[in-house]
């Protein structure tokens, strides 16, 4: 629990030297700038700024970075809203509900429920952060690969399962991703599907594709309107609505408590963090919801859900890298090389020992939420205007900055290229009843899942009953099942009810 | 009423893609298995194809016998088709237009498409969009970017 000794060593540490606050405002800004703009990631700007906190201390590195971490764990969420293009993996789920909003002309609102869930999704994540640091990384180590594949291919099922009459077409879509997912050299050592293509080696780049498969697809299907918003009045932009919307979110207090709580403990577990957090919150919360059918066509509380998961999971990946030494992603790994830089080392022996650089590194987060709700009231509605523009200016721009984000993330035409054949796959998905989150979700894990197979094999020394051995993924399957299960049983007695 | 020939059509597009879907799995799994038959490399593959191409066979029938869900109206290819073909020149003639002149062109040619009249308005913007973008790019990116018009090492 918490060292009260520490924690007025931590406010010493922080308070001493205001000037230590001087690098947040830029880390926000670039955070956000970065998790705005597709192709941009959050782990790319914290990578291209690194080599800045060689000239600051390490608690001045740790504010940089944590801000810039924090502002992109926002702004990921504003593309996804405006142009249904998750500018992060970790805002996938934002879209569902986000982009529909926007296209009802709820964008105000939207982007509004977004910050304020974000920001209480920061706060909540870092308060269980700061008292269950000790019991949160003993419980990571329980998560092994076994339960790694299962957890996997739940997430697979229950997001193809959102398709209602469809399931079927949705599993499809979600093998398929899966198996696309495992294409190139896998943990075997083996290339396979690569039709001789150095390029795919490295298997198919997964944010290009995902950016193809939501966004392209989707503005290839929009051809033909003038606007995203129908409606004149709908399209207005209004900082009083982004107000309301952002104070509004904490109307749906449940939906933040259980969302910053799948995020904290969904982010802990090292590879998987933010991307799957938000999506299993709000799976989770259109469970609980009494509509959920209203999920994915513009429920608040889909985005709500989303993003309080999605800035939690960040407070959930700091604690694997500080209690264990093991960065979660991205982001977390140029934290870690940020520790080396100032010969640091994460680990149980540095939070034993320097507990007060831990606490002083939560509490620096609390107060980065009130800037990043200050930053983005500002930049905010400077960016909802592009439900202003008229779809033949926005198409062709928003396909231009898809490839060139493409560009940016694989360093070659491998990327544009992926871009194109999964916008073309995405509007094939749409055009015919395929889910297309089915297949990206199935695409991002596909080779989390064949590795986690390889290593269960592994450690089991060739059982094939191990992972029903396991009485954690034995749980998982039987929630699988239900969950497939459980779906039809109900849709099958509400039609012998009717 | 709804025309019949227009959902007997889209039951075709819908069985040849659910047969493209199934080809491609099978063909997946035949390179894999040709490349190395060893546990570690199938033992996820395998499965996960096995159980895709059982589904695929149970939506066929289905499909066939008409008991699958009835496809909605098929969003109309001829639509789609020009942006899709524009979107492809714009990204394979990437290596010699550049960044710069290819986001140009494209951005102006879809407006054209599109119905702006003024060639010189379509022009400007293309302009307008791709210059900045390309000089923002490639002074945040690590490694060069191929350019036709802006200096570049690509």
């Amino acid at each position: 629990m918490l060292d009260l000794a520490a924690a007025g060593s931590a406010l010493n540490l922080l308070f001493t030297d205001i000037q230590a606050w001087a690098v947040v405002v830029p880390g926000i800004v670039i955070g956000l700038l970065f998790g705005a703009v597709p192709g941009l990631q959050i782990s790319m700007a914290m990578a291209i700024f690194l080599p800045m906190t060689l000239y600051m201390d390490f608690m001045q590195a740790m504010l940089f970075l944590t801000a810039i971490f924090t502002g992109g764990s926002f702004g990921g969420g504003i593309p996804a809203i405006l142009m249904n293009i998750p500018g992060t993996s970790s805002a996938i789920a934002t879209a569902f509900d986000g982009y529909p909003m926007a296209q009802k002309g709820q964008h105000n609102r939207a982007l509004g429920l977004s910050l304020g869930a974000s920001c209480s999704g920061v706060l909540i994540g870092y308060g269980a952060l700061l008292l269950l640091i000790d019991p949160l990384s003993e419980l990571v180590l329980l998560m092994g690969p076994a339960e790694m594949t299962v957890a996997i291919l739940w997430g697979i099922a229950l997001i193809a399962s959102l398709g209602g009459e469809r399931l079927l077409k949705g599993l499809i879509a979600g093998l398929t991703g899966l198996l696309l997912g495992t294409l190139g050299y896998g943990e075997a050592g083996v290339a396979r599907g690569t039709l001789g293509s150095d390029y795919l080696l490295d298997g198919i780049p997964a944010i290009p594709a995902m950016m193809g498969m939501f966004a392209a697809s989707e503005l290839i299907a929009c051809t033909g309107r003038r606007y995203i918003v129908t409606g004149d009045t709908a399209r207005r932009v209004s900082v009083r609505g982004i107000r309301q919307g952002a104070s509004g979110a904490l109307r749906y207090r449940r939906v933040i408590l259980r969302g910053s709580l799948i995020g904290v403990l969904v982010g802990a577990i090292p590879g998987v963090g933010s991307s799957i957090a938000n999506l299993l919150s709000w799976i989770q919360t259109r469970k609980k919801s009494g509509e959920p059918a209203s999920f994915g066509r513009g429920n608040p509380e889909g985005v709500v859900a989303s993003e309080s998961a999605n800035s939690s999971s960040e407070a959930g990946s700091m604690a694997t890298l500080l209690a264990l030494g093991i960065p979660g992603g991205g982001a977390t790994a140029v934290m870690l090389a940020a520790f080396a830089m100032h010969n640091i080392t994460g680990g149980p022996q540095f939070i034993r020992e320097q507990t007060d650089i831990v606490y002083a590194i939560i509490f620096a987060s609390f107060g980065q939420v009130l800037l990043l709700i200050a930053l983005g009231l500002l930049f905010v509605p400077l960016l909802a205007n592009l439900v202003k523009v008229p779809l033949h200016y926005l198409i062709p721009s928003v396909l231009g900055l898809s490839t060139f984000g493409a560009f940016g993330l694989t360093g070659n035409l491998s990327g544009p290229v992926t871009v194109l054949l999964f916008a073309v796959l995405g509007w094939l998905f749409k055009r015919h009843g395929y889910s297309v989150p089915a297949a990206v979700v199935g695409l991002l894990l596909g080779g989390s899942a064949d590795e986690a197979m390889i290593y269960s094999y592994q450690i089991s020394g060739g059982q094939w009953g191990y992972l029903l051995e396991r009485p954690v993924s034995l749980a998982m399957i039987a929630l699988l099942a239900a969950s497939l299960a459980g779906g039809r049983l109900l849709g099958w007695l509400q039609r012998q009810a009717a | 009423m709804s025309d019949p020939r227009a959902g007997n059509g889209g039951r075709k597009a819908d069985l040849a893609v659910l047969l493209a879907l199934g080809g491609l799995a099978g063909w997946y799994l035949f390179d894999a298995w040709r490349a190395s038959a060893q546990v570690y490399n199938l033992i996820f593959v395998a499965p996960v194809t096995v159980l895709l191409l059982l589904l695929c066979l149970i939506e066929f029938a289905g499909q066939l016998r008409g008991a699958a869900a009835a496809p909605e109206a098929l969003q109309p290819a001829a639509a789609a088709a020009p942006v899709i073909a524009l979107f492809a020149a714009y990204v394979l003639s990437l290596p010699w237009l550049g960044f710069d002149a290819g986001t140009w062109l494209f951005v102006s040619a879809f407006l054209r498409l599109h119905g702006e009249r003024r060639t010189v308005w379509a022009l400007g913007y293309g302009l307008a969009f791709s210059l900045p973008t390309a000089l923002f790019f490639s002074a945040m990116l690590p490694y060069p970017m191929p350019m036709l018009l802006l200096a570049s090492e690509y």
